[in-house]
């Protein structure tokens, strides 16, 4: 893991102010294949941003520069900057684990951790991090599960395996157990794609509350699915982000060539 | 693209030979089964033969008292039981954490050149002579100290036990999905925790499996023995003196020209058997019982 | 590749040009016979129901591409604008069964010889098949065109309709009134078109 960290710059300080989440100059590789190469994008704050694009187009890997993840993998490389609120995530002072914990993140597969109960999985990120106090966890837990609908179905059956819900139910877990570490920005990948067009409306539904407080950001393979969801869209290509827009704009007017192609389905 | 008349002429083709096919299914079927009953019937007939050879030796005074005269068909096991039980514990204090640490350590942080080196010789360590085992304990354990002990033994067994749990260890833990390491890790939970607390939980049963290999292994090891535990008709004396043991027991009985020698030796066969189901069956009911997922890591750690 | 949607989109391009064609045949029919003093209110509305009946048609059509395909970029902006452009053609025909009916209720209106009408129906033939050659082609030259045309059409109608007011003649002014607000009209008709093609190319409504 190497990282690159140059100097921040003045002027981009001011106008960084009204993004919750800047990328810059982000590139990244993973066993010397460039997957990302050179993308900047500015993350509005409170609203959900849409990265589309065909398979092996960097998007999950660019959502993993985002939180740090991207180095945990095998001969991975990245350079450029992350800036939450102005402050570089990268820069050499910054613990990585600091900094997961203010960016949540949720795969595209559930992923219930298989050992613990419904209560424990959500419960896991802040128990795991020294949260004790039964009270406080209580009554996170309670307030992870209904934020993300989930409370009602469960609350009888906390206790029981993580496992035994259904894969609906096990994505929503994955949320709001993300959720539960009080995160400010939220990254998907690709949350709903190995579920149900009932539980993925859910999903949708549940991302548009989540919305009026976190910064959600969604990589989707799914162009409805950011129509619905998403109020700005990146469509990315071979590594670039080719267009960065409103999801309006994206989707009725694309400026580029390819990005219509691609949301006409023309390729992909 | 293939067209429609290739397509039909796919089909005729993988259909005509279907009756072939079932029955080239069934003889494959038959085969498998067969392996398997072959497979098993030696298994069953050590057991059958150590059962109805060694239940009749069995009597209260076979298990508490000490070896009586040579010949005589009298007196027990007990200090070789003794022995057993003090080896098998003692070797397991010793080996199962080192084991465990180090297939922690080759799983987790060996994915590098130190890792492979020591993961080849502890493969090469796994697949040694356990009689160089124990003539190596004799040589810097019982030479040293000039005396044969339950240390040399201990330290001989728990050599042995190192790389097979060190392996299994590394291979469960291995087992278990990225995305969980993934998913603790995007919690900002630091790699310790993630390790302990979620892949380990998620490895235990595969990593039981290991440690219980083992066990098994050092419970009937003999040949490592002669040389660091000697053997003795005593029970436990101290950890410096010599000790007895099934295996070495079994061993030196049954050499001996005499039946009731040898009736004592299939007894003592049977109570190892014994002894090595009863350990295992007893941790995986204590391990692995499911307990509904809460706290259950947590409870574990508490018991050990 | 085929995509699913394109069979649709084929089969909507071949119904705005068979609209089209009935549009510009009932306009021309309209002025010919305002002016050649014929009575063509039947064919007129004959032409006219046509249209609307296309213009259900069309309707169903986007509705059903629009739920199924949910199209996005230029292919929802042909379909919306399609559907714009086919209800200016249901205008058209309406507009030239109305001219019809204007010669019906009037009767004979041979002493009526105004040459504004003249010039304006030649020019509002001419937007016509401006308008649809201009979809046809997607041809941003000719929605351009197609604006410059409609402000011509306004000025007469601004200057020529108050002029009426002086006419000795009052059939004939009343007659000339109504007709001129017509033509007028479909000249308006088809600069929407001509920005209706606009958003199909570049996005937005406002021609440069």
């Amino acid at each position: 893991m190497e990282t690159i960290t140059k100097a921040p710059n003045a002027v981009n300080l001011i106008e960084n102010k009204k993004y919750k989440l800047v990328a810059e100059d982000i590139v990244a590789s993973y066993d010397n294949v460039i997957a990302v190469k050179n993308v900047t994008m500015k993350f509005k704050e409170k609203a959900v941003t849409a990265l589309i694009g065909p398979s092996g187009c960097g998007k999950t890997t660019f959502l993993r520069c985002l939180n740090r993840m991207h180095e945990l993998s095998k001969n991975a490389k990245i350079s450029g900057r992350v800036l939450l609120d102005g402050e570089d995530l990268y820069s050499n002072h910054q613990d990585p684990i600091i900094n997961r914990r203010k960016i949540g993140m949720v795969f595209q597969k559930p992923n219930p951790f298989p050992t613990m109960s419904i209560y424990d999985n959500v419960a896991a990120g802040l128990k795991l991090n020294g949260l004790r106090n039964k009270t406080i966890l209580d009554e996170i837990v309670k307030g992870c599960l209904e934020m993300v609908y989930l409370w009602d179905e469960v609350k009888d059956n906390l206790k029981k395996p993580g496992m035994s819900l259904s894969g609906g139910q096990q994505q929503r877990l994955c949320i709001a157990r993300a959720l539960a570490i009080q995160p400010e920005v939220l990254l998907m990948d690709e949350p709903a794609s190995s579920l149900d067009p009932i539980a993925t409306q859910k999903i949708e539904e549940m991302m548009n509350e989540l919305k009026k407080e976190y910064t959600i950001i969604i990589v989707t393979h799914n162009m409805q699915q950011a129509m619905r969801v998403s109020d700005y869209t990146g469509f990315m290509y071979l590594g670039e982000l080719i267009e960065f827009g409103e999801t309006k704009q994206i989707f009725e007017n694309p400026l580029k060539e390819i990005t219509a192609k691609y949301v006409q389905g023309q390729f992909g | 693209m293939i067209t429609v008349e290739q397509r039909a002429e796919f089909r005729t083709h993988f259909r005509y030979n279907v009756g072939r096919r079932l029955v080239i299914d069934k003889i494959v079927k038959g085969i498998v089964f067969a392996c398997v009953v072959m497979a098993i019937i030696p298994l069953g007939s050590i057991l059958l033969e150590v059962f109805t050879n060694g239940s009749a030796a069995l009597s209260i005074e076979f298990l508490t008292q000490i070896p009586g005269a040579i010949g005589t068909g009298e007196g027990g096991i007990s200090p070789a039981i003794q022995g057993t039980l003090l080896l098998i514990g003692m070797s397991s204090l010793i080996g199962v954490p080192i084991g465990i640490l180090s297939g922690i350590f080759l799983s987790e942080f060996g994915d590098n050149r130190y890792g492979k080196a020591i993961r080849f010789f502890n493969d090469v360590l796994a697949e040694f002579p356990t009689i160089v085992i124990g003539i190596f304990a004799f040589l810097v354990i019982v030479l040293v100290f000039g005396n044969f002990s339950l240390w040399a033994g201990t330290f001989a067994l728990s050599i042995i036990m190192l790389p097979i749990i060190t392996r299994t260890t590394e291979e469960s833990l291995k087992l278990v999905p990225v995305t969980y390491r993934e998913a603790g890790f995007a919690l900002g939970i630091k790699r310790w925790a993630v390790i302990t607390r979620i892949i380990i939980a998620s490895a235990k049963s595969g990593m039981i499996t290991g440690i219980m290999l083992a066990v098994a292994r050092i419970a009937g090891e003999t040949a490592p023995l002669i040389f660091t535990i000697l053997g003795s008709s005593q029970f436990f004396s101290g950890f410096d003196g010599p000790m007895d043991a099934l295996p070495l027991r079994i061993w030196r009985i049954s050499m001996l020209p005499y039946d009731s020698a040898q009736a004592q030796g299939w007894g003592a066969a049977l109570v190892l058997i014994l002894i090595v189901l009863s350990i295992n069956i007893g941790v995986r009911y204590v391990f692995l019982r499911k307990s509904g997922g809460a706290f259950r890591f947590r409870s574990v750690r508490r018991r050990l | 590749m085929t995509r699913l949607i394109d069979p649709h989109l084929n089969k909507l391009s071949f119904l705005m040009e068979k609209m089209g064609n009935l549009a510009a045949q009932s306009i021309n029919l309209a002025i010919d016979s305002y002016l050649g003093g014929k009575n063509a209110r039947n064919e007129a509305y004959e032409l006219s129901s046509q249209i609307a009946n296309l213009y259900e048609e069309i309707g169903t059509l986007t509705f059903d591409m629009i739920l199924k395909y949910q199209p996005v970029a230029r292919d929802f902006r042909l379909i919306r604008s399609s559907i714009e452009i086919s209800y200016g053609f249901t205008r058209f025909g309406r507009y030239a069964y109305d001219i019809t009916v204007v010669r019906d209720i009037y009767g004979d209106l041979s002493e009526c010889k105004n040459e504004v009408i003249y010039t304006i129906s030649g020019e509002i033939k001419h937007m016509i098949n401006l308008a649809i050659q201009c979809f046809a082609t997607l041809d941003l030259g000719k929605a351009k065109q197609l604006q410059t045309d409609e402000d011509l059409v306004d000025k007469y109608y601004n200057k020529h309709l108050p002029m009426l007011i002086n006419s000795k003649n009052i059939k004939c002014a009343l007659a000339d009134a109504l007709v001129l607000r017509y033509l007028e009209r479909i000249a308006d008709h088809a600069s929407f078109m001509g920005e209706s093609v606009n958003y199909i190319v570049a996005g937005n409504r406002t021609i440069r």
